[in-house]
């Protein structure tokens, strides 16, 4: 398109813009996420061994990438208003610090949200093959023989070592997605959604032009505890064909999250 | 948005708008008259990345790459025209060896290439690392080379030893910065700027090229380097076999699918670096746990400084592995064979090891010899021959011709 067309649609879209009646706008803000991993209610500290699980296995932390979804502020009726302009999901890395940051461009109807849900990974109908074609997100891939289908994302993967009973530095790869049940001959016989929802009191206010901040934690510890104590020694580094493990990670996560509120001056 | 608010954007609009109006009516470069550059485009492929590392100041076009197309082949780049002193970036990047150089190089023996001799160096200066794919370089947008180190964040504007003399706005940030590196770089044409300039400069041939290219004749480093860069660019593989089954246009052997299955499986554990499903890189770089100690100076700790990238390298990608041995950044390994061997066997623990390398403090992944023979056959499938032939990337007639002289 040359540039006295692209100038006139501007000119004409603007004037279009102007021409609008603005009284009855309803009010409307945004909302802007940060992100943060802590342990034991400190940031993370990566690559050091210094800290311990409920289990008493020492750790340390390499990386942290994970898909929140279907994030959705909650009224006091229940009803549920939807992020949803920017895609379904945002995916957090702790090595690609810009993804700490999220501030999707929906406009929500100013007032008061007691809670905030979410999902943590992805649904299943939506966990599907190409739907991140680039990196970062890209290299979340779920291989289909562990997944189903054909596939489709990690939910999380919390990679760093342990130290095992033979004070040996161990690699873990905590890794949550599509669970798989075997047979004998070690044949997929069941594919399980190990994804859940967390739906976390937060007594957001969203102001008319203004943006409200929503601080979001992860507490890693608590993937290691609560209902049940997490034991590298029992699940060795890898748990992605460990339904088992797998299921006691998202037994776990349930309580690992924890929303904080502030607003934000535009 | 308020009353007053949405007067001022309607105001400033106008403004543009009247602006542009008369900035075009005053566009009266007549040296760019009849600059009609065609855009490039690539085919359609539904499994590869969306994102394609273009600069917005070197947009592709079908003028541009075949300008590059010829540049890439020229000898005359090293600078020099005595048939000895020649030397291109098809030198080494040969298409027959999916633009790497070859373990059966007759010249660079054992795959390692080398610069143009010099004194010192009689048989030419090593490379510090074995070579990197130059194909499918358009959908990386994480960093070029072995460390990463031609990357969007370097702000570096000189190299310690290197010569730029010549180049405007120097900067190390993409593709573009490799043609000058590799015309200065001691371990390749050892050249000088204005000579490589001059002798592009030298031929006629490029004048119409460079203004079909760019819109004028002039020639100059900055346009060689753009040139050059669409033409890798415009350098994919996306026919071997595996890319043709993801397509449901080919089949593969049951031998073949189980290594795939192995590849993408806890168990052989390939895709969490090589993962990404078209490309079979994560683009990232680890510590693969080779070595226990560490002593290169140009690993990614020398770009990062984080002690964690101590001995780390970028996974490449697998698409035609089969031809672009020897393996891993110093070439260690002369055969597939080897490389599998290693990672089932051959894993060295240090403090600077991956956590995906999970296996290693047993040695490896352990997999029979059934697995390996599997994994290898998938690994084989790879290759895109339709690449190592085709007239679009291969060395323009121009060019073979002056070479015959």
């Amino acid at each position: 398109m040359s540039k006295p067309v692209l100038s006139a649609f501007a000119l004409i879209a603007t004037f279009l813009l102007v021409s609008c009646d603005d009284s009855n706008d309803p009010q409307t803000g945004r909302i802007e996420f940060t992100f943060h991993h802590e342990v034991d209610g400190e940031p993370v500290i990566f690559n050091e061994m210094r800290y311990a699980n409920a289990a008493g296995n020492q750790y340390e932390i390499t990386e942290v990438q994970w898909f929140i979804s279907d994030v959705a502020l909650v009224t006091k009726n229940g009803a549920e208003v939807s992020l949803y302009k920017d895609g379904f999901a945002h995916y957090i890395d702790t090595n690609i610090p810009e993804t700490a940051m999220w501030k999707p461009s929906d406009r929500l109807p100013a007032g008061n949200y007691p809670a905030i849900k979410f999902t943590f990974g992805l649904k299943g109908e939506k966990n599907q093959p190409g739907t991140f074609p680039d990196l970062p997100e890209s290299n979340m891939i779920w291989p289909y023989p562990m997944g189903g289908d054909n596939g489709g994302y990690h939910y999380m993967k919390l990679n760093g070592f342990w130290m095992n009973t033979s004070e040996q530095r161990m690699p873990f790869n905590f890794h949550l997605g599509v669970g798989q049940v075997y047979d004998a001959e070690d044949k997929v016989v069941e594919f399980v959604q190990n994804w859940f929802e967390v739906i976390l009191p937060a007594d957001i206010n969203i102001q008319d032009d203004k943006t409200t901040g929503v601080h979001l934690f992860m507490n890693i510890e608590s993937w290691f505890d609560t209902p049940v104590v997490y034991d590298h020694n029992n699940f060795g580094g890898m748990v992605m064909k460990n339904q088992e493990a797998m299921g006691i990670i998202a037994q776990n996560g349930k309580d690992a999250f924890e929303a904080r509120v502030q607003i934000i001056s535009n | 948005m308020t009353g007053k608010l949405r007067l001022t954007v309607f105001l400033l609009s106008l403004f543009a708008f009247v602006a542009s109006c008369i900035l075009i009516s005053c566009e009266g470069d007549n040296d760019k008259i009849d600059y009609k550059p065609t855009p490039f485009t690539f085919p359609t492929l539904p499994d590869f990345p969306s994102k394609m590392n273009i600069p917005k100041d070197n947009p592709m076009t079908v003028e541009g790459v075949e300008l590059g197309r010829h540049l890439f082949y020229d000898g005359r780049l090293s600078g020099r025209t005595h048939p000895d002193s020649l030397m291109s970036c098809a030198t080494c990047h040969i298409q027959s060896k999916a633009f790497e150089v070859g373990i059966d190089h007759p010249r660079f023996s054992g795959g390692h290439p080398r610069g143009i001799p010099s004194i010192e160096y009689p048989e030419g200066k090593p490379t510090p690392h074995m070579m990197l794919p130059v194909v499918n370089v358009v959908f990386n947008n994480s960093g070029y080379m072995w460390n990463g180190f031609l990357e969007s964040s370097n702000n570096a504007t000189s190299m310690p030893g290197y010569d730029f003399t010549g180049v405007e706005d120097l900067n190390f940030r993409n593709l573009e910065a490799f043609t000058y590196m590799a015309i200065v770089a001691e371990h390749e044409m050892r050249g000088s700027i204005a000579k490589t300039v001059a002798a592009i400069e030298s031929d006629p041939m490029y004048r119409e090229m460079f203004r079909k290219a760019f819109g004028t004749e002039e020639i100059t480093a900055d346009k060689i380097s753009k040139a050059i860069s669409q033409f890798v660019r415009s350098i994919i593989s996306y026919r071997s076999r595996y890319h043709k089954w993801l397509r449901n246009e080919a089949e593969l052997t049951e031998s073949e699918l189980r290594g795939h299955d192995l590849f993408f499986s806890e168990d052989a554990d390939c895709f969490h670096c090589h993962g990404g499903t078209a490309l079979l890189t994560s683009f990232e770089y680890f510590n693969n746990a080779k070595d226990a100690a560490f002593n290169d100076s140009r690993d990614r700790h020398s770009i990062t400084k984080n002690l964690w990238d101590i001995g780390a390298y970028r996974a490449p990608s697998l698409i035609n592995i089969e031809l672009t041995g020897p393996y891993m950044h110093d070439g260690r390994f002369k055969t597939l064979d080897e490389v599998i061997d290693f990672y089932s066997e051959g894993l060295v623990y240090s403090p600077y090891v991956h956590p995906l390398m999970k296996f290693v403090h047993d040695g490896g992944v352990r997999l029979t010899d059934d697995e390996k023979a599997d994994l290898k056959a998938f690994l084989l499938t790879l290759t895109d021959h339709e690449l190592l032939t085709d007239p679009k990337y291969a060395a323009p007639e121009a060019i073979r011709q002056w070479l015959a002289h």
